[in-house]
């Protein structure tokens, strides 16, 4: 039976014997190289749901809001019992929304499964141009046929059009979970992959500086990027918050910058570089740039990976007397 | 818009000029064009194509589909100062653009910059910032020989070479252009055109047939044609099911060629500084948090409906235009994938007696 038909039996029996009382996933989409986010309340619905190498979002994006009490809830109120379906990444988001209590783990029924990376599409855009992708065709051997506009065709290596951050993931498989579907996926002791983030750390100063203003002037500011990503759970942005308000409305450099890098900065310890944020951005902005760093600054400086258990601590959630604290007061 | 506008953007009844440009002239006309015009046009873009000033022709691209952007940036700015103030006095702050080209827009977007027209400027509202941009703007469209995997223009009363708000509409003809004047405005440009010839009846035809065949390759997409039917969905849990996958980020409303909602900002430091005017979007809650701290679309199902209702139920009760021109940039850009004809489809289904009936 494939991974799809497992899932949908799955997710149908759980909201058939009442074990969930919806089930989050996703389903086809009439876009090519996409997959749509699908919320299956029914067991009509869970029949649409799917498993394939389009289903890029961070499902974890919608647990917070699915399971916050809501405004003027009664005190009878009680969360309703999630299914999700969860490749490694969105399995790590989880961890880490459930050690930042903003999701009660007793609430979800964690469906694992393996994943072998997913399209950014953006990508696989810039290898097409000029010509638009109307259809994308997965082949044997790790291929994909596109075609597209003006007869255009051309098979391309899932590896030149898999999120960046899909090629080193060190966590293919759910770190957490109820039940998995499907076999495991072996985990890659990644060969390491042009380390963009060092080699743009590597640069001088003012080539950085340049670099990071001509890349969020890209920004039209429509928050995709946050709304796309499971750790921007906040009710109320620092962006947006009036009283008072930090940044303002327009695209100058300095509020652009305010925005991006509070929200990079905001994400230490936390991002799992599931890549929502960079694949949600309609702009094609390179929101890795510096996401990437402080990721590695993380691992590097307080060691130990983010989200991958909940027995683990996580690396900036725990303090021992004697860290390393030279970094603070390096000039 | 100034009444000298608004005559030189009236379609004659008689057929107008049409001419003919090879391809290989065309980044030199365009590049002449620069030397009395401002000329925005499509450029290549990591996205895919993104409209640009631009200076050297040779860097307009033909082949793209739709833009990630609209173009309705040409006359309504994401940002743009209204007035600027010191010690008490303010000073409007209206633009002077020079004549400008806006090359290479497809027809939706075309058409979109009329429906703009009727937000801006109608029944006592004249927005001179708008206008003054649009007053200056001379469109020529270009026409889709082959839709995009989003498009649906042809079911919200649009097709691949409409000539609705556009001054010339362009046909690739693959070695050449063919440039149709459709204004009084269009014509008077390409009549100034070096290195064009009159087009022959064939090539006319040609355009038209070109038209037609992409027309066909377009699928169809049931549209509420009584949209006041759709308010019969506005309590059903329809919302919830159809926001269900939302994160609730605004890429589909500034993606949009006809969201046209703004925001006005006043930034002051010690008595001096300016009101600045903004994009806004309804899908994201800030737009409506009422100062008491209530908000009225508390929810993302709320917004969402919102966004639906205003193109295809609000907007034909109060400018008569369904504010949709079937573009498909919120179908491409949404970061979950909801896609607004499978939406449509799914009202059409649920509103009693058939929203599209």
């Amino acid at each position: 039976m494939s991974v799809q038909d497992q899932l949908r039996n799955r997710a149908t029996e759980l909201l058939a014997d009442a074990t969930i009382d919806l089930f989050v996933g996703y389903a086809a989409s009439d876009t090519p190289l996409k997959a749509a986010v699908h919320v299956a309340r029914t067991e009509a619905e869970a029949e649409a749901l799917t498993w394939n190498t389009f289903c890029t979002p961070n499902l974890a994006a919608l647990l917070p809001d699915l399971l916050r009490r809501p405004e003027g809830a009664g005190e009878d109120w009680a969360p309703p019992r999630v299914g999700i379906l969860a490749k490694g990444c969105v399995s790590r988001s989880i961890v880490g929304l459930i050690k930042a209590h903003q999701i009660p783990r007793e609430a979800l029924y964690v469906v694992g499964v393996g994943c072998n990376g997913v399209v950014d599409r953006h990508r696989a855009a810039r290898l097409f141009t000029p010509a638009a992708i109307l259809a994308a065709e997965p082949l044997d051997g790790d291929r994909m046929l596109l075609r597209g506009t003006d007869g255009a065709e051309q098979t391309v290596d899932l590896a030149e059009i898999l999120l960046a951050g899909c090629l080193d993931c060190r966590h293919r498989n759910a770190v957490v979970a109820d039940e998995t579907i499907g076999d495991p996926v072996p985990e890659m002791s990644p060969a390491p992959q042009e380390d963009a983030a060092a080699s743009f750390a590597a640069r001088p100063i003012d080539e950085r500086w340049e670099a990071f203003e001509e890349e969020i002037s890209r920004c039209i500011r429509c928050y995709a990027c946050r709304e796309a990503c499971p750790n921007c759970y906040c009710t109320e942005c620092f962006a947006e918050e009036t009283e008072p308000r930090w940044i303002g409305v327009t695209a100058e450099p300095s509020e652009l910058m305010l925005f991006h890098l509070g929200r990079a900065f905001h994400q230490a310890g936390r991002c799992v570089d599931c890549g929502a944020c960079a694949a949600a951005c309609p702009m094609g902005i390179d929101l890795r740039l510096l996401t990437g760093k402080v990721n590695q600054d993380v691992e590097a400086l307080f060691g130990g990976e983010v989200s991958v258990s909940l027995d683990i601590a996580e690396p900036l959630l725990q303090f021992e007397m004697t860290d390393d604290e030279g970094f603070i007061t390096e000039p | 818009m100034t009444e000298n506008a608004k005559n030189e953007r009236t379609k004659p009844e008689a057929p107008m000029d049409t001419r003919i440009v090879s391809k290989a002239d065309l980044a030199g006309v365009l590049t002449a064009l620069t030397k009395d015009h401002a000329v925005i046009a499509p450029v290549d873009d990591r996205t895919g194509a993104v409209f640009a000033p631009i200076e050297d022709a040779s860097v307009v691209r033909l082949e793209f589909r739709n833009t990630t952007l609209s173009p309705k940036a040409a006359v309504f700015p994401q940002i743009e100062t209204l007035l600027a103030f010191r010690g008490g006095v303010a000073t409007e702050t209206l633009p002077e653009p020079p004549e400008t080209v806006l090359f290479g827009v497809r027809p939706c977007d075309a058409r979109a910059l009329t429906m703009l027209d009727r937000v801006f400027q109608r029944d006592g509202i004249d927005d001179p910032y708008v206008a003054a941009r649009r007053d200056r703007l001379t469109v020529i469209a270009l026409a889709c020989n082959e839709p995009g995997p989003a498009c649906f223009c042809t079911s919200v009363g649009g097709a691949p070479d409409d000539d609705t708000g556009s001054d010339v509409l362009a046909t690739d003809l693959g070695e050449a252009l063919l440039m149709r004047a459709v204004t009084k405005r269009g014509e008077a440009l390409i009549a100034a055109l070096d290195g064009v010839r009159p087009a022959e009846e064939g090539e006319i035809e040609a355009a038209r047939e070109r038209g037609a065949g992409a027309a066909d390759r377009i699928d169809r997409v049931p549209v509420p044609s009584k949209p006041a039917r759709l308010l019969e969905s506005f309590d059903s849990g329809i919302w919830t099911e159809i926001a269900s996958g939302c994160v609730g980020c605004g890429a589909c409303t500034y993606a949009c060629p006809t969201c046209h909602c703004f925001d006005l900002t006043d930034e002051h430091k010690r008595g001096t500084g300016r009101r600045v005017r903004s994009w806004d979007t309804c899908a994201l809650p800030l737009f409506t948090l009422h100062a008491s701290g209530h908000n009225p679309r508390p929810t993302k199902e709320a917004r969402l409906r919102q966004r639906i209702l205003h193109k295809f139920a609000y907007g034909p009760e109060t400018i008569d235009e369904t504010l949709c021109v079937g573009c498909g940039r919120c179908v491409a850009v949404c970061p979950s994938g909801i896609d607004l004809r499978r939406i449509l489809a799914r009202l059409d289904g649920c509103v009693a007696g058939g929203g599209a009936g």
